[in-house]
């Protein structure tokens, strides 16, 4: 068992890492406009 | 996708009420905004990788859908120097980050063809960056919640001993890496708030909260680091982030139900444009902040949006919505020559109009000045809320101190956590929120009936109300009299009523006095031309009547006409109650016109409906004793006072109050104040007051009598709300406080029960803004 010396560091700091990610999407609007890229992938690229 | 291939060609289905696309003048007009001076009403300057870039925030009109935005966010991207572009359909609105040394606003403004994008020049910047941080304290709280549940769930389904003591102190490790981020990031409003209040030497509502949190956390850190010492090896971050969990949901949620409910008075009171469209000396129309606008100036108003000035219409047929400003609901139409007012809605066409009025003289801003003063009443109500909380809040402290010492003897781990749940459990906001979100929530709905609630405590005396007492004139009268009937004295063969009616009306145009304006609107009423004969050399005499002479014409001769009191035509003054007026020639007295007051529309059903709920209505009036006496037959009122001075009837309103009555005054505002400021409620009526001058709790701008019902029957719904959270909140206390205190209800579920408890009383709050219709009243009277 000693290898979950190993795993409960790492999935902390992995569970921040996380929490990083999410500071990206709310801070650059992610979460502002779902409606529009549910249609995004209807259009034609041109 | 039939939606995108419905509205992506936009000018080519004009049926749609599409745009016209930007004509020249238009283009030119955009290049006002090219001014850098311009540029920081509608956006800011970025740092950093993007210096040198703006980002502006733009409106959008013509969007109908969400595959609008791509077309526009594609349209811009094309033009040399837009960075970025996002556009939301929903808010319609976008935001562009374009490059200042590569393009200008007018270029990517008229880069959407099909669209018409605006500057948007009332941006707030900060309420996004509220609602943003708000989410993302959220979501660190959950998550981190979540998190932490899975190092502690091994404790909790092993039997003690399973885990090695190592284990268990790197999963406490673990769990107090994760509970940094919501002590230090999600919990902090709760603490700044505490701190504030310590500041501020007052006990305030987060104090309990930020106080468990401090205590858990503390306890718990104090165990994963040194297990064998005073507070045991208990830990309970998954309790404590929960708990912080579940405290920004309630919040989160209540924010955004306030925000929908009493937040309605606040979108009233941000109707005006910020931007309009002037008419320029060459005829074409250019984007000015609204703040420019002068009286004279001629604007454009597109459908569906609001008129930024009082005015009148040069060119264009339209319908518009003055609920607010009226309180009537049905779409009024507005053709060339008819007046509008600022902050009603344009809805059906786009009209050119002529500024007559602006700022504090249009009613609008007097409504919003009226608004203002209801809105200085809510500190009251928080200070009222907090003589309630204060002593609740010392309670609680004593409570937690005795919950933690009655168990420290045996175990001061579960003694500490008693304290906890305690502090976390009771919901003070619950007692707190009651009175305030009730009386915020109903006062918005009144608003958006038309109804402007001036005074907020007037909700409480409303429930009471037990004796409504209107004033005559102006309130359940209109201010002018109307013709009752034509009485032919002397039948004559030439001349019949209607006849006589046409001679008088025209007698009557030559004079101001209310019986001649009667007299001409019930000619009017009738339809009846002007006679043919001129009238000459008409004369008033004063207090008697006039005189004119009717020229000679085909068929009928010509006379000297008399109109006016009875002995002016030669006739006995009669002592009736009535006002009336004789029609006379050189024969003799023709006819009769009898006169009385106009009753509102309305009234008879509204006294005849108060009284069937079991009200005692009665009528106070300045008036002379007979009117008065016919108005109260003619309606069926027992209690009618006449030549009542303003100080009798606030003296009959005293004695009423004295007899254990309450009295809710119904008045025209202006001129009976004592007798307002008496009455338990009083309510104010009529369009001709202006409205900043009427002192009354509750102003009624529209007249429309109907709403005195709609009053009252608001008012006993907030009471009962009002009523039910109280219970509730001291049910819950009650319930909640001796349980945690012996320990038997863990810091999460108490963190719960609080947010669902608060959360409770602000839904049961905005119930009240359910507009529910009153049966229609019987009008024909």
């Amino acid at each position: 068992m000693d290898i979950l010396f190993l795993l409960i560091p790492l999935s902390v700091l992995l569970a921040l890492g996380v929490v990083g990610v999410l500071a990206w999407a709310v801070w650059s609007g992610q979460f502002e406009e779902v409606d529009a890229e549910a249609q995004r992938i209807l259009r034609e690229r041109d | 996708m039939n939606s995108a291939a419905a509205c992506a060609p936009l000018p080519a289905q004009p049926s749609r009420g599409a745009l016209p696309p930007l004509s020249a003048s238009d283009h030119k007009s955009l290049t006002a905004f090219d001014d850098e001076q311009e540029w920081d009403a509608f956006g800011q300057a970025l740092e950093g990788p993007e210096a040198g870039c703006w980002q502006s925030q733009v409106l959008v009109e013509g969007m109908h859908c969400s595959a609008c935005a791509l077309n526009i966010e594609q349209a811009l991207l094309q033009q040399c120097g837009v960075r970025s572009v996002q556009v939301s359909s929903a808010a319609r609105r976008a935001r562009v980050v374009w490059d200042a040394a590569l393009t200008r606003p007018s270029q990517w403004l008229a880069a959407a063809p099909g669209y018409r994008l605006l500057p948007d020049l009332a941006f707030d910047q900060d309420l996004r960056l509220e609602s943003r941080r708000m989410l993302w304290r959220w979501l660190v709280s959950a998550f981190c919640m979540m998190q932490i549940m899975m190092y502690a769930y091994p404790a909790y389904i092993t039997p003690p001993g399973t885990i090695g003591a190592d284990i268990e102190q790197l999963m406490a490790w673990a769990c107090w890496m994760l509970s940094l981020p919501v002590m230090l990031f999600c919990a902090q409003p709760f603490f700044a708030q505490a701190a504030r209040d310590l500041w501020a030497r007052r006990i305030g509502m987060d104090l309990p909260v930020a106080l468990g949190l401090l205590i858990a956390f503390g306890a718990s850190s104090a165990a994963t680091f040194d297990p064998h010492g005073l507070w045991g090896a208990a830990v309970y971050f998954d309790s404590l982030s929960m708990f912080v969990f579940f405290l920004l949901t309630g919040r989160w949620l209540e924010l955004r139900l306030r925000e929908r409910t009493a937040g309605s008075l606040n979108a009233l009171m941000q109707r005006l444009p910020h931007s309009v469209e002037r008419e320029q000396p060459d005829g074409s129309f250019s984007v000015v902040a609204a703040r420019r606008l002068r009286v004279g100036d001629v604007i454009r108003v597109l459908p569906g949006q609001a008129f930024a000035a009082d005015g009148c219409v040069l060119e264009g047929q339209t319908h518009v919505d003055e609920s607010l400003l009226s309180g009537e609901s049905r779409p009024l139409p507005r053709e060339v020559g008819s007046a509008v007012l600022a902050g009603s809605y344009n809805l059906s066409a786009t009209v050119r109009m002529r500024v007559v009025q602006l700022g504090h003289g249009t009613r609008y801003q007097q409504i919003v000045a009226l608004m203002q003063q209801a809105a200085l009443d809510k500190p009251r109500l928080a200070v009222l809320a907090d003589r309630i909380a204060r002593p609740f809040l010392w309670a609680v402290l004593l409570a937690a101190a005795l919950a933690a010492l009655l168990w420290w003897p045996t175990d001061p781990a579960r003694g500490l956590m008693a304290a906890v749940a305690v502090l976390v459990v009771t919901c003070p906001c619950a007692l707190s929120l009651a009175t305030p979100s009730a009386v915020l929530t109903s006062a918005g709905a009144l608003a958006r009936q038309g109804m402007l609630v001036r005074r907020l405590q007037a909700f409480q005396a409303l429930d009471q109300v037990d004796t409504v007492v209107f004033d005559k004139t102006g309130t359940l009268t209109q201010a002018r009299l109307g013709l009752r009937a034509t009485t032919m004295v002397e039948q004559r063969e030439d001349v019949d009523a209607v006849q006589a009616l046409q001679w008088a009306a025209a007698l009557a145009r030559h004079s101001l006095h209310p019986v001649s304006r009667a007299l001409v609107a019930a000619a009017e009423q009738a339809q009846l031309q002007r006679p043919q004969q001129p009238l000459e050399q008409v004369r008033e005499h004063r207090g008697q009547g006039l005189q004119g002479e009717l020229v000679a014409a085909a068929g009928v001769q010509g006379r000297t006409l008399r109109l006016g009191r009875a002995q002016f035509c030669g006739l006995e003054p009669s002592d009736s109650e009535q006002v009336q007026v004789y029609l006379a020639d050189e024969q003799g007295p023709i006819a009769r016109f009898d006169l009385d007051e106009v009753l509102r529309e309305g009234a008879q059903a509204l006294i005849d409906a108060l009284r069937q709920r079991g009200l005692r209505v009665q009528l106070l009036s300045g008036d002379r004793a007979a009117p008065v006496q016919a108005l109260a037959r003619r309606l069926g009122l027992a209690q009618a006072r006449s030549q009542c001075s303003a100080q009798d009837k606030r003296e009959w309103v005293r004695a009423e109050q004295a007899a254990g009555h309450r009295v809710l005054m119904v008045g025209d505002g202006l001129n009976d104040g004592p007798v307002l400021a008496q009455a338990d409620v009083s309510l104010a009526v009529g369009a001709s007051v202006p409205l900043a001058q009427a002192q009354a709790d509750v102003v009624l701008p529209s007249g429309q009598l109907q709403a005195v019902l709609v009053l009252l029957e608001q008012g006993r719904r907030t009471q009962a709300v009002v009523r039910q959270s109280l219970a509730w909140a001291a049910v819950y206390n009650a319930l909640g406080v001796p349980l945690a205190a012996m320990g038997w209800l863990p810091a999460w579920l108490a963190g719960l029960g609080m947010a669902l408890s608060s959360l409770a009383v602000v839904l049961n709050a905005a119930r009240l803004a359910r507009h529910r219709p009153l049966a229609p009243l019987q009008t024909g009277c």
